[in-house]
């Protein structure tokens, strides 16, 4: 193979990329926009509806028996609420906006002078994130006061608190922040990952295979003095670089937002305990690990792109390949977010879950080497058969004239 | 004379279809040979497998003397080759395109730029050889086209049905560059039309191909004398019916 033909070759595909107007928007605008504007309008309207949440008073039907009880004390000291004290019924909370119904045991007062357990009923629409949100501040309220009446009894009997608590269960969390993030961004970031290469792949691979097709300008390319495989390269190339260029622009632009949305909690003070910390811990070898596997996986896509979107005779055809085979790269990637799913000698060889796992553990910390190392191995096997298959497809005679290629005729010559 | 174009017993089957079937002929040097024959007689299906597009089933073609079977680069290197099918790249300028198809055939840079600007003159291009290829219309597309064929300045040049599409006057100035490139600068052209009165004006030699089969091979008064007509339009449909 002639570098300086593929290099032409190259070239030319970019030249035509960039000065496409859609594919400019798609590769770089889009996600340059994308993510910014919709976590700031994510992020925004979360805000507001946090601090509706917040403020906004919920009217407490007490019945007239529990106002004599610490219950109705507790409950009036917190001003998002509103006590209305009368009798009412299940049927009559459910068609009232906004209310929350604590119906207390008629003999609360004989029941606690006799140690007993009185009931206290809480009707709530659980559906309604408000009404949700106080029921569990008021069952705080309510099991606080639990525990301090128990409390009472123990020391009336001359029993220590710990009587009733056989175990006094601790827990600790080891994880950090940092080690947090990376679990969160380990768990999504990959299938992210691979749905930007795919797209950024995708799209190009459409336009110079297909879309040359149907512009009728391929078949000049074959009567030239270039071979099948230096053109394959020439245009692999620009796939490559292309879809590589796609992720970059889709992930600095995810970062960024996420970022903005970081500061922007910050800056409210919407984000509990402290400013929230914006750190990975991946190591130096970490992150090449993820680069070596992104790049292999990028050379997988481009030319399970080009092979698969040149069986198309025009534009449209070959989107109508894009759902499945976006589906096939995603599937597995989504699967590999299910619960104890994790890389082992078995999942390093199904393509795209191995990817997957694989960037997720590494960003997630503490991953074994060997493991991924395999999947690379892997990766670097798919990739080259999909590169033999993109290669199968470029020879194939009807592609070269434009004619229909049927998956039997793909493997004559 | 030297042969530089041959097709020796092409044949090719597409599935059960028998498209072209053991058709033999040679093009010698500065002549301009006419493909003749109604649609679906096989007249592309043989240009596409002189120029390496289609492998044959059975034959063998050579271009300047090397085989596009075996020889394929040596053979391309040597050969122009337009279609109706082909188009140019929209979003490249002519400039860019004759830059890129010269890149191709490895003709050196200085070489290029002194070919590209006598074919820019010699078809008019430079009014439009900065704008993108998709601003152009139909006969400057063409010009440019067959600007971007002879930019390696080929020994062999194959075109088919070039003035599809043209208009007189665009039709008029290629069928003139085609005499020209031929009868001036030596180079071999096959030539593929329905336009009789082109090939009367402009063919040394013509084939006569329906249904894959060679009908006629020889010289345009060869086949009026043998269907014993007057006008060629009247030969070919005779020798075509026999």
């Amino acid at each position: 193979m002639r570098t300086h033909i593929i290099s032409t070759i190259f070239q030319k595909e970019l030249k035509e990329v960039l000065r496409d107007k859609r594919m400019i928007y798609l590769i770089i605008l889009m996600p340059f926009f994308l993510y910014p504007v919709l976590f700031t309008i994510i992020g925004k309207v979360g805000q507001s509806q946090s601090k509706k949440i917040a403020s906004e008073k919920v009217t407490v039907y007490l019945n007239p028996e529990g106002q004599g009880t610490p219950i109705y004390d507790l409950l009036q000291k917190d001003t998002s609420l509103k006590i209305v004290v009368q009798n009412f019924d299940r049927a009559a909370i459910d068609t009232l906006k906004n209310t929350i119904g604590i119906l207390v045991d008629q003999n609360f007062a004989n029941i606690q002078n006799e140690n007993g357990s009185a009931a206290v009923k809480v009707f709530v629409d659980n559906s309604k994130d408000l009404l949700n949100s106080r029921k569990k501040k008021v069952l705080k309220k309510l099991n606080q006061l639990n525990d301090d009446l128990v409390h009472q009894r123990l020391t009336q009997a001359s029993l220590d608190p710990t009587f009733i608590q056989a175990i006094d269960i601790q827990e600790e969390d080891l994880a950090t922040e940092e080690q947090m993030l990376g679990k969160i961004l380990g768990s999504f970031l990959p299938m992210l990952l691979l749905l930007f290469i795919f797209l950024g792949c995708i799209y190009i691979a459409i336009d110079i295979t297909a879309g040359e097709k149907e512009r009728r300008t391929l078949q000049s390319l074959f009567t030239t003095p270039v071979t099948t495989r230096e053109i394959i390269a020439g245009k692999f190339g620009a796939v490559f670089t292309v879809g590589i260029v796609s992720a970059a622009m889709n992930l600095l632009s995810l970062f960024f937002a996420m970022f903005i949305q970081v500061s922007l909690m910050t800056s409210d003070g919407t984000s509990g305990d402290g400013p929230p910390e914006f750190a990975l811990t991946v190591s130096p070898m970490g992150w090449m690990w993820v680069i070596i596997i992104i790049l292999l996986s990028t050379i997988f896509l481009a030319a399970l792109s080009l092979a698969v979107v040149l069986l198309a005779n025009s534009y449209k055809e070959a989107q109508s390949y894009v759902s499945p085979l976006m589906m096939l790269v995603l599937l597995p990637a989504i699967v590999s977010q299910m619960p104890g799913l994790e890389l082992n000698m078995t999942t390093a060889m199904i393509p795209m879950l191995n990817i997957s796992l694989a960037i997720g553990e590494v960003i997630k910390g503490g991953f074994d080497v060997g493991l991924v190392a395999l999947v690379a191995l892997f990766a670097l096997i798919y990739a080259v058969l999909a590169l033999l298959m993109a290669s199968l497809t470029f020879g194939n005679e009807n592609v070269i004239t434009g004619e229909k290629v049927s998956f039997k005729g793909l493997f004559k010559r | 004379m030297q042969t530089l174009i041959e097709a020796r017993k092409l044949t090719k089957d597409f599935d059960k279809f028998r498209a072209v079937n053991d058709l033999s002929f040679e093009v010698k040097k500065g002549e301009i040979f006419g493909l003749l024959g109604p649609n679906g007689a096989g007249k592309t299906t043989t240009l596409r497998m002189l120029s390496g597009l289609l492998t044959p089933t059975s034959g063998e073609a050579f271009i300047a003397g090397h085989s596009m079977q075996h020889d394929q680069l040596a053979a391309r290197s040597a050969m122009g080759f337009l279609t109706g099918d082909m188009d140019l790249y929209r979003r490249l300028t002519p400039v860019e395109v004759l830059a890129y198809f010269a890149k191709l055939y490895g003709v050196p840079k200085a070489q290029w730029q002194a070919k590209g600007k006598q074919l820019i003159e010699a078809f008019g291009i430079s009014e439009f050889k900065d704008k993108h290829c998709e601003k152009l219309s139909t006969g400057q597309k063409q010009r440019v086209s067959i600007a971007r064929t002879l930019i390696h300045d080929p020994q062999v040049v194959i075109l088919d049905e070039p003035t599809t599409g043209l208009d007189i006057m665009a039709s008029e100035f290629i069928l003139q560059f085609i005499r020209r490139m031929a009868k001036e600068e030596g180079k071999t052209v096959i030539f593929s039309t329905h336009h009789l009165d082109e090939v009367e004006r402009l063919c040394d030699r013509i084939a006569i191909i329906h249904k894959g089969e060679l009908q006629h091979y020889g010289t345009i008064a060869e086949a009026k004398s043998r269907s014993g007509k007057e006008k060629l339009a009247e030969a070919f449909f005779q020798l075509v019916d026999a």
